[in-house]
Protein backbone atom coordinates (compact mmCIF):
# COMPACT_ATOMS: atom_id res chain seq x y z
CA UNK A 1 0.00 0.00 0.00
CA UNK A 2 2.74 2.39 0.93
CA UNK A 3 4.64 1.58 -2.21
CA UNK A 4 1.60 2.18 -4.31
CA UNK A 5 1.08 5.52 -2.59
CA UNK A 6 4.57 6.70 -3.27
CA UNK A 7 4.25 5.77 -6.89
CA UNK A 8 0.95 7.53 -7.25
CA UNK A 9 1.92 10.72 -5.41
CA UNK A 10 1.23 13.57 -7.79
CA UNK A 11 4.16 15.87 -8.25
CA UNK A 12 2.05 18.95 -7.69
CA UNK A 13 1.15 17.80 -4.20
CA UNK A 14 4.38 18.63 -2.47
CA UNK A 15 4.84 21.83 -4.41
CA UNK A 16 1.36 23.17 -3.73
CA UNK A 17 1.04 22.13 -0.11
CA UNK A 18 4.53 23.34 0.73
CA UNK A 19 3.88 26.63 -1.03
CA UNK A 20 0.60 27.17 0.79
CA UNK A 21 2.21 26.25 4.10
CA UNK A 22 5.03 28.71 3.58
CA UNK A 23 2.51 31.38 2.63
CA UNK A 24 0.67 30.68 5.87
CA UNK A 25 3.92 30.94 7.78
CA UNK A 26 4.60 34.34 6.22
CA UNK A 27 1.14 35.71 6.96
CA UNK A 28 0.97 34.43 10.51
CA UNK A 29 4.52 35.57 11.23
CA UNK A 30 3.58 39.08 10.16
CA UNK A 31 0.48 39.00 12.38
CA UNK A 32 2.49 37.64 15.29
CA UNK A 33 5.21 40.26 14.97
CA UNK A 34 2.72 43.09 14.83
CA UNK A 35 0.85 41.61 17.77
CA UNK A 36 3.95 41.82 19.93
CA UNK A 37 5.16 45.17 18.59
CA UNK A 38 2.48 47.55 17.39
CA UNK A 39 -0.90 46.04 16.47
CA UNK A 40 -1.99 49.32 14.92
CA UNK A 41 0.88 49.16 12.44
CA UNK A 42 -0.82 46.47 10.33
CA UNK A 43 -0.91 47.51 6.70
CA UNK A 44 -4.67 47.37 6.42
CA UNK A 45 -7.47 49.86 5.83
CA UNK A 46 -9.66 50.64 8.83
CA UNK A 47 -12.75 51.82 7.04
CA UNK A 48 -16.10 50.10 7.15
CA UNK A 49 -16.24 46.43 7.99
CA UNK A 50 -12.56 45.96 7.19
CA UNK A 51 -10.54 46.78 10.27
CA UNK A 52 -7.55 44.59 11.01
CA UNK A 53 -6.58 46.33 14.23
CA UNK A 54 -10.04 45.97 15.70
CA UNK A 55 -9.70 42.23 15.22
CA UNK A 56 -6.09 41.77 16.26
CA UNK A 57 -6.44 43.92 19.37
CA UNK A 58 -9.72 42.46 20.55
CA UNK A 59 -9.96 40.23 23.57
CA UNK A 60 -10.75 37.43 21.12
CA UNK A 61 -7.25 37.68 19.69
CA UNK A 62 -5.93 35.72 22.64
CA UNK A 63 -6.89 32.18 23.65
CA UNK A 64 -5.87 31.11 27.16
CA UNK A 65 -3.21 33.78 27.20
CA UNK A 66 -1.73 32.75 23.87
CA UNK A 67 -2.19 35.10 20.89
CA UNK A 68 -4.19 33.53 18.08
CA UNK A 69 -1.55 34.83 15.67
CA UNK A 70 1.11 32.81 17.49
CA UNK A 71 -1.08 29.72 17.46
CA UNK A 72 -1.47 30.22 13.73
CA UNK A 73 2.27 30.56 13.28
CA UNK A 74 2.94 27.34 15.16
CA UNK A 75 0.26 25.60 13.12
CA UNK A 76 1.71 26.88 9.85
CA UNK A 77 5.21 25.81 10.85
CA UNK A 78 3.93 22.34 11.67
CA UNK A 79 2.11 22.14 8.35
CA UNK A 80 5.26 23.22 6.56
CA UNK A 81 7.14 20.33 8.10
CA UNK A 82 4.34 17.89 7.34
CA UNK A 83 4.13 19.06 3.76
CA UNK A 84 7.82 18.90 3.01
CA UNK A 85 8.83 16.55 0.23
CA UNK A 86 10.48 14.32 2.84
CA UNK A 87 7.24 14.04 4.79
CA UNK A 88 5.22 13.29 1.68
CA UNK A 89 7.68 10.58 0.63
CA UNK A 90 7.68 9.00 4.05
CA UNK A 91 5.60 5.87 4.48
CA UNK A 92 4.95 6.65 8.17
CA UNK A 93 1.22 6.54 8.62
CA UNK A 94 1.24 8.98 11.53
CA UNK A 95 2.56 11.70 9.25
CA UNK A 96 -0.41 11.24 6.97
CA UNK A 97 -2.77 11.25 9.93
CA UNK A 98 -1.16 14.31 11.48
CA UNK A 99 -1.33 16.16 8.19
CA UNK A 100 -5.00 15.36 7.82
CA UNK A 101 -5.90 16.16 11.43
CA UNK A 102 -3.98 19.42 11.53
CA UNK A 103 -5.35 20.65 8.23
CA UNK A 104 -8.86 19.71 9.32
CA UNK A 105 -8.39 21.45 12.64
CA UNK A 106 -7.17 24.50 10.77
CA UNK A 107 -10.31 24.52 8.65
CA UNK A 108 -12.52 24.28 11.73
CA UNK A 109 -10.56 27.06 13.39
CA UNK A 110 -11.18 29.21 10.33
CA UNK A 111 -14.90 28.74 10.78
CA UNK A 112 -14.65 29.76 14.44
CA UNK A 113 -12.50 32.80 13.72
CA UNK A 114 -14.77 34.01 10.92
CA UNK A 115 -17.68 33.71 13.32
CA UNK A 116 -15.79 35.78 15.90
CA UNK A 117 -14.90 38.41 13.34
CA UNK A 118 -18.43 38.75 12.02
CA UNK A 119 -20.47 38.41 15.19
CA UNK A 120 -18.20 39.34 18.07
CA UNK A 121 -15.79 41.94 16.78
CA UNK A 122 -17.90 43.24 13.91
CA UNK A 123 -14.85 43.66 11.74
CA UNK A 124 -12.86 41.71 9.18
CA UNK A 125 -9.10 41.48 9.18
CA UNK A 126 -7.71 41.18 5.66
CA UNK A 127 -4.48 39.54 6.76
CA UNK A 128 -6.43 37.04 8.82
CA UNK A 129 -8.65 36.38 5.82
CA UNK A 130 -5.53 35.65 3.83
CA UNK A 131 -4.57 33.03 6.39
CA UNK A 132 -8.10 31.63 6.32
CA UNK A 133 -8.15 31.25 2.56
CA UNK A 134 -4.72 29.64 2.63
CA UNK A 135 -5.84 27.23 5.34
CA UNK A 136 -8.97 26.15 3.48
CA UNK A 137 -6.99 25.76 0.26
CA UNK A 138 -4.38 23.68 2.06
CA UNK A 139 -7.08 21.47 3.52
CA UNK A 140 -8.57 20.99 0.07
CA UNK A 141 -5.27 20.21 -1.61
CA UNK A 142 -4.35 17.70 1.06
CA UNK A 143 -7.70 15.95 0.71
CA UNK A 144 -7.36 15.97 -3.06
CA UNK A 145 -3.86 14.58 -2.79
CA UNK A 146 -5.07 11.79 -0.56
CA UNK A 147 -7.87 11.05 -2.98
CA UNK A 148 -5.44 10.90 -5.86
CA UNK A 149 -3.24 8.55 -3.85
CA UNK A 150 -6.14 6.20 -3.29
CA UNK A 151 -7.16 6.47 -6.90
CA UNK A 152 -3.62 5.81 -8.01
CA UNK A 153 -3.31 2.80 -5.77
CA UNK A 154 -6.63 1.31 -6.75
CA UNK A 155 -6.52 1.96 -10.42
CA UNK A 156 -2.97 3.00 -11.20
CA UNK A 157 -4.31 4.71 -14.24
CA UNK A 158 -7.15 4.19 -16.64
CA UNK A 159 -5.90 0.80 -17.85
CA UNK A 160 -6.26 -0.64 -14.40
CA UNK A 161 -2.83 -2.26 -14.51
CA UNK A 162 -1.42 -2.80 -11.08
CA UNK A 163 0.42 -6.03 -11.70
CA UNK A 164 1.60 -5.66 -15.26
CA UNK A 165 -1.25 -7.67 -16.71
CA UNK A 166 -3.38 -6.38 -19.52
CA UNK A 167 -6.69 -7.57 -18.30
CA UNK A 168 -8.16 -4.16 -18.37
CA UNK A 169 -11.80 -3.98 -19.02
CA UNK A 170 -12.55 -7.29 -17.41
CA UNK A 171 -15.07 -6.75 -14.78
CA UNK A 172 -13.63 -9.51 -12.62
CA UNK A 173 -10.24 -7.83 -12.49
CA UNK A 174 -11.77 -4.60 -11.51
CA UNK A 175 -13.82 -6.14 -8.77
CA UNK A 176 -10.87 -8.00 -7.32
CA UNK A 177 -8.74 -4.92 -7.22
CA UNK A 178 -11.41 -2.99 -5.47
CA UNK A 179 -11.73 -5.62 -2.79
CA UNK A 180 -8.01 -5.70 -2.17
CA UNK A 181 -8.00 -2.00 -1.42
CA UNK A 182 -10.86 -2.09 0.95
CA UNK A 183 -9.70 -0.98 4.38
CA UNK B 1 -17.23 -10.42 -23.43
CA UNK B 2 -20.81 -9.74 -24.16
CA UNK B 3 -21.92 -6.28 -24.83
CA UNK B 4 -23.98 -4.53 -22.30
CA UNK B 5 -27.47 -3.58 -23.21
CA UNK B 6 -27.69 -0.35 -25.01
CA UNK B 7 -27.95 2.48 -22.58
CA UNK B 8 -26.86 0.51 -19.57
CA UNK B 9 -23.45 2.21 -19.47
CA UNK B 10 -21.22 1.39 -16.55
CA UNK B 11 -23.98 0.01 -14.44
CA UNK B 12 -23.41 -3.44 -15.98
CA UNK B 13 -19.80 -3.43 -14.81
CA UNK B 14 -20.03 -5.71 -11.76
CA UNK B 15 -21.75 -8.52 -13.61
CA UNK B 16 -19.61 -11.38 -14.79
CA UNK B 17 -20.56 -14.13 -17.24
CA UNK B 18 -22.10 -17.08 -15.51
CA UNK B 19 -20.87 -20.62 -15.81
CA UNK B 20 -23.40 -21.52 -18.43
CA UNK B 21 -22.08 -18.92 -20.70
CA UNK B 22 -25.03 -16.71 -20.18
CA UNK B 23 -24.01 -13.17 -20.55
CA UNK B 24 -24.81 -10.72 -17.85
CA UNK B 25 -25.69 -8.37 -20.60
CA UNK B 26 -28.91 -10.20 -20.91
CA UNK B 27 -29.73 -9.58 -17.34
CA UNK B 28 -31.79 -6.46 -17.00
CA UNK B 29 -29.96 -3.56 -15.50
CA UNK B 30 -32.17 -3.33 -12.51
CA UNK B 31 -31.45 -6.89 -11.54
CA UNK B 32 -27.76 -7.14 -12.23
CA UNK B 33 -26.78 -4.22 -10.06
CA UNK B 34 -29.10 -5.15 -7.22
CA UNK B 35 -28.89 -1.68 -5.90
CA UNK B 36 -31.91 -0.53 -7.76
CA UNK B 37 -35.35 -2.02 -7.29
CA UNK B 38 -37.13 -3.30 -10.30
CA UNK B 39 -39.26 -0.74 -11.96
CA UNK B 40 -39.48 -2.16 -15.44
CA UNK B 41 -41.96 -4.97 -15.27
CA UNK B 42 -41.52 -5.99 -18.86
CA UNK B 43 -37.79 -6.66 -18.55
CA UNK B 44 -37.95 -8.36 -15.24
CA UNK B 45 -40.40 -10.77 -16.65
CA UNK B 46 -37.87 -11.87 -19.26
CA UNK B 47 -34.97 -12.32 -16.94
CA UNK B 48 -35.96 -15.56 -15.34
CA UNK B 49 -35.53 -16.42 -11.69
CA UNK B 50 -32.02 -17.97 -11.79
CA UNK B 51 -30.11 -15.20 -13.44
CA UNK B 52 -30.44 -12.65 -10.72
CA UNK B 53 -29.16 -15.25 -8.28
CA UNK B 54 -25.99 -15.79 -10.32
CA UNK B 55 -25.46 -12.08 -10.59
CA UNK B 56 -25.80 -11.69 -6.85
CA UNK B 57 -23.14 -14.28 -6.11
CA UNK B 58 -20.56 -12.64 -8.34
CA UNK B 59 -21.29 -8.99 -7.97
CA UNK B 60 -19.59 -6.82 -5.32
CA UNK B 61 -21.60 -5.99 -2.22
CA UNK B 62 -24.50 -3.70 -2.93
CA UNK B 63 -23.51 -0.10 -2.90
CA UNK B 64 -25.57 2.74 -1.54
CA UNK B 65 -25.89 5.94 -3.51
CA UNK B 66 -23.21 7.63 -1.44
CA UNK B 67 -20.82 4.71 -1.72
CA UNK B 68 -21.39 4.55 -5.44
CA UNK B 69 -20.67 8.25 -5.76
CA UNK B 70 -17.51 7.90 -3.70
CA UNK B 71 -16.36 5.03 -5.86
CA UNK B 72 -17.00 6.83 -9.10
CA UNK B 73 -15.86 10.29 -8.03
CA UNK B 74 -13.16 9.87 -5.38
CA UNK B 75 -11.77 13.37 -5.92
CA UNK B 76 -15.11 15.09 -5.57
CA UNK B 77 -15.92 12.99 -2.54
CA UNK B 78 -12.66 13.96 -0.90
CA UNK B 79 -13.42 17.62 -1.34
CA UNK B 80 -16.82 17.40 0.33
CA UNK B 81 -15.39 18.46 3.76
CA UNK B 82 -13.83 21.50 2.14
CA UNK B 83 -17.10 22.35 0.49
CA UNK B 84 -18.87 22.03 3.83
CA UNK B 85 -16.45 24.42 5.52
CA UNK B 86 -16.74 26.90 2.68
CA UNK B 87 -20.52 26.65 2.76
CA UNK B 88 -20.53 27.18 6.52
CA UNK B 89 -18.39 30.29 6.17
CA UNK B 90 -20.58 31.59 3.36
CA UNK B 91 -23.62 30.96 5.55
CA UNK B 92 -22.06 33.07 8.30
CA UNK B 93 -21.44 35.88 5.86
CA UNK B 94 -24.98 35.68 4.53
CA UNK B 95 -26.48 35.70 8.01
CA UNK B 96 -24.32 38.65 8.92
CA UNK B 97 -25.20 40.52 5.74
CA UNK B 98 -28.92 39.94 6.02
CA UNK B 99 -29.54 39.94 9.72
CA UNK B 100 -26.68 41.46 11.60
CA UNK B 101 -25.43 44.21 9.36
CA UNK B 102 -26.77 46.98 11.53
CA UNK B 103 -23.49 47.42 13.30
CA UNK B 104 -21.34 47.89 10.23
CA UNK B 105 -18.57 50.17 11.38
CA UNK B 106 -18.18 53.56 9.85
CA UNK B 107 -15.04 55.47 10.54
CA UNK B 108 -15.00 58.95 11.93
CA UNK B 109 -11.97 61.01 12.53
CA UNK B 110 -10.73 60.76 16.08
CA UNK B 111 -7.40 59.95 17.61
CA UNK B 112 -6.95 56.84 15.54
CA UNK B 113 -10.23 55.94 13.91
CA UNK B 114 -13.48 54.79 15.34
CA UNK B 115 -16.59 52.97 14.39
CA UNK B 116 -20.03 51.97 15.49
CA UNK B 117 -21.72 49.30 17.57
CA UNK B 118 -21.85 49.09 21.34
CA UNK B 119 -24.05 47.48 23.83
CA UNK B 120 -24.08 48.73 27.39
CA UNK B 121 -23.72 52.38 28.30
CA UNK B 122 -22.54 53.45 31.70
CA UNK B 123 -22.96 51.42 34.83
CA UNK B 124 -22.16 51.68 38.49
CA UNK B 125 -18.47 51.72 39.32
CA UNK B 126 -17.34 48.34 40.67
CA UNK B 127 -16.49 48.51 44.34
CA UNK B 128 -12.89 49.14 45.25
CA UNK B 129 -11.87 50.43 41.84
CA UNK B 130 -11.75 54.13 42.71
CA UNK B 131 -10.07 53.32 46.02
CA UNK B 132 -7.31 51.46 44.22
CA UNK B 133 -6.83 54.26 41.72
CA UNK B 134 -6.58 56.96 44.37
CA UNK B 135 -4.34 55.07 46.76
CA UNK B 136 -1.38 54.10 44.64
CA UNK B 137 1.69 54.06 46.84
CA UNK B 138 4.06 57.04 46.41
CA UNK B 139 6.85 54.46 46.38
CA UNK B 140 5.30 52.86 43.33
CA UNK B 141 4.76 56.23 41.69
CA UNK B 142 8.39 57.20 42.30
CA UNK B 143 9.66 53.88 41.02
CA UNK B 144 7.64 54.18 37.83
CA UNK B 145 8.35 57.86 37.27
CA UNK B 146 7.67 59.05 33.75
CA UNK B 147 8.41 56.06 31.52
CA UNK B 148 9.19 56.51 27.87
CA UNK B 149 6.17 54.38 27.03
CA UNK B 150 3.98 57.30 28.01
CA UNK B 151 3.60 60.71 26.36
CA UNK B 152 3.96 64.02 28.12
CA UNK B 153 1.56 66.89 27.59
CA UNK B 154 2.98 69.55 25.32
CA UNK B 155 3.61 73.07 26.56
CA UNK B 156 1.76 75.78 24.72
CA UNK B 157 4.00 78.54 25.99
CA UNK B 158 0.91 80.52 26.93
CA UNK B 159 1.35 83.10 29.69
CA UNK B 160 -2.32 83.34 30.58
CA UNK B 161 -4.03 80.33 32.07
CA UNK B 162 -7.53 79.02 31.61
CA UNK B 163 -9.56 80.22 34.54
CA UNK B 164 -12.91 78.79 35.53
CA UNK B 165 -15.81 80.94 36.69
CA UNK B 166 -14.88 80.11 40.27
CA UNK B 167 -11.44 81.55 39.76
CA UNK B 168 -9.57 78.25 39.82
CA UNK B 169 -7.27 76.98 37.15
CA UNK B 170 -9.26 74.83 34.78
CA UNK B 171 -8.51 71.39 33.43
CA UNK B 172 -10.61 70.54 30.37
CA UNK B 173 -11.10 67.01 29.10
CA UNK B 174 -12.97 66.31 25.88
CA UNK B 175 -13.58 62.72 24.87
CA UNK B 176 -16.28 60.21 24.04
CA UNK B 177 -17.32 56.97 25.63
CA UNK B 178 -16.91 54.90 22.45
CA UNK B 179 -13.31 56.07 21.98
CA UNK B 180 -10.72 53.49 23.17
CA UNK B 181 -7.95 56.06 23.47
CA UNK B 182 -10.17 58.19 25.67
CA UNK B 183 -10.84 55.08 27.73
CA UNK B 184 -7.14 54.59 28.33
CA UNK B 185 -6.45 58.24 29.06
CA UNK B 186 -9.28 58.53 31.60
CA UNK B 187 -7.55 56.12 33.96
CA UNK B 188 -4.55 58.41 34.19
CA UNK B 189 -6.64 61.57 34.33
CA UNK B 190 -8.67 60.20 37.24
CA UNK B 191 -5.54 59.08 39.04
CA UNK B 192 -3.70 62.36 38.44
CA UNK B 193 -6.59 64.65 39.37
CA UNK B 194 -7.35 62.56 42.46
CA UNK B 195 -4.00 63.72 43.83
CA UNK B 196 -5.35 67.30 43.80
CA UNK B 197 -8.98 66.75 44.68
CA UNK B 198 -11.83 64.29 44.90
CA UNK B 199 -14.09 62.79 42.28
CA UNK B 200 -17.66 61.76 42.99
CA UNK B 201 -20.30 60.30 40.75
CA UNK B 202 -17.86 58.53 38.46
CA UNK B 203 -19.41 55.63 36.60
CA UNK B 204 -18.10 52.73 34.60
CA UNK B 205 -18.23 52.42 30.85
CA UNK B 206 -16.29 50.87 28.02
CA UNK B 207 -15.16 51.78 24.56
CA UNK B 208 -16.91 50.58 21.45
CA UNK B 209 -16.92 46.83 21.01
CA UNK B 210 -16.20 47.15 17.30
CA UNK B 211 -13.49 49.78 17.28
CA UNK B 212 -9.78 49.25 17.74
CA UNK B 213 -8.94 48.04 21.25
CA UNK B 214 -12.60 47.13 21.62
CA UNK B 215 -14.43 47.09 24.90
CA UNK B 216 -11.69 48.83 26.84
CA UNK B 217 -12.96 49.20 30.39
CA UNK B 218 -12.83 52.67 31.86
CA UNK B 219 -14.52 55.49 33.80
CA UNK B 220 -17.08 57.86 32.40
CA UNK B 221 -16.91 61.51 33.43
CA UNK B 222 -20.54 62.00 32.46
CA UNK B 223 -22.47 62.97 35.55
CA UNK B 224 -19.37 63.10 37.75
CA UNK B 225 -18.24 66.05 39.83
CA UNK B 226 -14.80 67.08 40.99
CA UNK B 227 -13.91 69.07 44.10
CA UNK B 228 -10.51 70.64 44.65
CA UNK B 229 -9.17 73.65 46.46
CA UNK B 230 -7.02 74.72 43.55
CA UNK B 231 -8.36 73.19 40.39
CA UNK B 232 -11.57 73.09 38.41
CA UNK B 233 -12.24 70.13 36.17
CA UNK B 234 -14.60 70.24 33.21
CA UNK B 235 -15.32 67.28 31.01
CA UNK B 236 -17.27 66.89 27.82
CA UNK B 237 -18.20 63.37 26.73
CA UNK B 238 -19.25 64.04 23.18
CA UNK B 239 -20.92 60.71 22.45
CA UNK B 240 -21.91 57.49 24.13
CA UNK B 241 -20.82 54.05 23.05
CA UNK B 242 -24.29 53.43 21.63
CA UNK B 243 -24.40 53.19 17.86
CA UNK B 244 -26.69 55.56 16.06
CA UNK B 245 -26.62 55.20 12.31
CA UNK B 246 -23.08 55.77 11.14
CA UNK B 247 -22.04 57.38 14.40
CA UNK B 248 -22.90 57.29 18.10
CA UNK B 249 -25.56 58.84 20.23
CA UNK B 250 -24.66 62.39 21.16
CA UNK B 251 -24.12 62.83 24.87
CA UNK B 252 -22.77 66.32 25.51
CA UNK B 253 -22.08 69.30 23.29
CA UNK B 254 -19.12 71.63 23.88
CA UNK B 255 -19.82 75.27 24.65
CA UNK B 256 -18.68 77.89 22.22
CA UNK B 257 -15.75 78.64 24.51
CA UNK B 258 -14.74 75.00 24.51
CA UNK B 259 -15.13 74.87 20.74
CA UNK B 260 -12.78 77.83 20.57
CA UNK B 261 -10.20 75.98 22.67
CA UNK B 262 -10.50 72.95 20.43
CA UNK B 263 -10.09 75.09 17.34
CA UNK B 264 -7.00 76.70 18.83
CA UNK B 265 -5.20 73.71 20.30
CA UNK B 266 -6.55 70.52 18.75
CA UNK B 267 -4.23 70.80 15.80
CA UNK B 268 -0.54 70.90 14.97
CA UNK B 269 1.89 71.02 16.67
CA UNK B 270 -0.07 69.28 19.43
CA UNK B 271 -1.37 66.59 17.13
CA UNK B 272 -0.89 65.43 13.59
CA UNK B 273 -4.62 64.74 13.33
CA UNK B 274 -6.60 67.93 14.00
CA UNK B 275 -9.89 67.39 15.78
CA UNK B 276 -8.74 64.26 17.57
CA UNK B 277 -9.84 63.08 20.98
CA UNK B 278 -9.07 62.60 23.80
CA UNK B 279 -8.19 66.25 24.24
CA UNK B 280 -6.77 67.42 27.56
CA UNK B 281 -6.14 71.09 28.24
CA UNK B 282 -4.24 71.88 31.42
CA UNK B 283 -4.82 75.54 32.12
CA UNK B 284 -4.15 76.31 28.46
CA UNK B 285 -0.47 75.81 29.26
CA UNK B 286 -0.18 72.13 28.49
CA UNK B 287 -2.06 70.23 25.84
CA UNK B 288 -2.37 66.51 25.40
CA UNK B 289 -4.11 65.06 22.37
CA UNK B 290 -4.54 61.31 22.12
CA UNK B 291 -3.78 58.64 24.68
CA UNK B 292 -0.48 58.79 26.49
CA UNK B 293 -0.07 55.03 26.15
CA UNK B 294 -1.45 52.20 24.08
CA UNK B 295 -4.86 50.84 25.16
CA UNK B 296 -3.46 47.43 24.28
CA UNK B 297 -2.25 46.95 27.85
CA UNK B 298 -5.83 47.11 29.08
CA UNK B 299 -7.27 44.61 26.61
CA UNK B 300 -9.35 41.87 28.11
CA UNK B 301 -9.07 43.27 31.63
CA UNK B 302 -11.97 44.23 33.84
CA UNK B 303 -11.91 47.46 35.83
CA UNK B 304 -11.13 45.51 38.99
CA UNK B 305 -8.25 43.73 37.32
CA UNK B 306 -6.82 46.99 36.02
CA UNK B 307 -7.20 48.78 39.33
CA UNK B 308 -5.68 45.89 41.25
CA UNK B 309 -2.44 46.18 39.28
CA UNK B 310 -1.83 49.89 39.79
CA UNK B 311 0.26 49.35 42.90
CA UNK B 312 2.52 46.82 41.21
CA UNK B 313 5.44 48.70 39.70
CA UNK B 314 6.38 45.66 37.61
CA UNK B 315 2.96 45.57 35.95
CA UNK B 316 2.69 46.92 32.42
CA UNK B 317 -0.71 48.29 33.38
CA UNK B 318 0.78 50.23 36.29
CA UNK B 319 3.68 51.51 34.22
CA UNK B 320 1.27 52.82 31.60
CA UNK B 321 -1.44 54.31 33.81
CA UNK B 322 0.70 55.48 36.73
CA UNK B 323 3.38 56.76 34.38
CA UNK B 324 0.92 58.80 32.35
CA UNK B 325 -0.71 60.03 35.57
CA UNK B 326 2.70 61.18 36.79
CA UNK B 327 3.17 63.17 33.60
CA UNK B 328 -0.26 64.79 33.85
CA UNK B 329 0.20 65.60 37.53
CA UNK B 330 3.60 67.08 36.82
CA UNK B 331 2.12 69.23 34.06
CA UNK B 332 -0.65 70.39 36.40
CA UNK B 333 1.87 71.39 39.04
CA UNK B 334 4.07 73.09 36.47
CA UNK B 335 1.12 74.95 34.93
CA UNK B 336 -0.84 75.95 38.00
CA UNK B 337 1.48 75.53 40.94
CA UNK B 338 -1.08 73.26 42.57
CA UNK B 339 0.33 70.66 44.89
CA UNK B 340 -0.96 67.13 45.39
CA UNK B 341 -2.79 66.51 48.65
CA UNK B 342 -0.41 63.75 49.72
CA UNK B 343 2.94 65.07 50.90
CA UNK B 344 4.89 62.22 49.34
CA UNK B 345 2.95 62.45 46.12
CA UNK B 346 3.51 66.16 46.21
CA UNK B 347 7.25 65.65 46.40
CA UNK B 348 7.06 63.27 43.47
CA UNK B 349 4.89 65.64 41.51
CA UNK B 350 7.03 68.65 42.28
CA UNK B 351 10.19 66.87 41.24
CA UNK B 352 8.49 65.71 38.09
CA UNK B 353 7.09 69.16 37.48
CA UNK B 354 10.56 70.63 37.69
CA UNK B 355 11.68 68.11 35.13
CA UNK B 356 8.65 68.84 32.99
CA UNK B 357 9.23 72.57 33.20
CA UNK B 358 12.86 72.13 32.25
CA UNK B 359 11.91 69.98 29.32
CA UNK B 360 9.25 72.45 28.34
CA UNK B 361 11.66 75.30 28.53
CA UNK B 362 14.07 73.48 26.32
CA UNK B 363 11.36 72.57 23.89
CA UNK B 364 10.07 76.10 23.80
CA UNK B 365 13.53 77.45 23.22
CA UNK B 366 14.09 74.97 20.46
CA UNK B 367 10.77 75.81 18.89
CA UNK B 368 11.49 79.50 19.24
CA UNK B 369 14.87 79.23 17.63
Amino acid sequence: MATARRRALPRWTTTTTLGLSLLAVGLTAYLTITHYTDPTALACPDTGIVNCTAVTTSSWSVILGVPVALIGLLWAASMTALNSSWAWRSSARWLDAARLVLSGAGALMVFYLVYVELFRVDAICLWCTGVHVTTIALFGVILAARASLVTGASGAGPSGRTDGSRRSGRSGTRGRRTRSLAP
Amino acid sequence: MAKAPSGSGRSARPVRPNSAGTSASRVPKNQSTQSEPSTQSGQSGQAGPSRPAVARRNAPPPASGIALFRRRHPMMSALVPVALVVLAVVALVVVKATGGAGGTPAASKVAAGSSTAATAGTSALPSGVLANVTSVSPTTLSAIGQPSATAAPTSTGAKTGLTASNGKAEILFIGAEYCPYCAAERWSVVEALSRFGTFSGLSATHSSTSDVYPDTQTFSFYGATYASTSLDFTSVELETNQASGDSYTTLQTPTSAEDGILAKYDKAPYTTQPGSIPFLDIDNKYISVGAGYSPQVLQGLSMQQIAAQLNDKSSAVAVAIDGEANRIAAAITAATGAQPLSATAAATSTAAATSTATTTSTATTTAGS
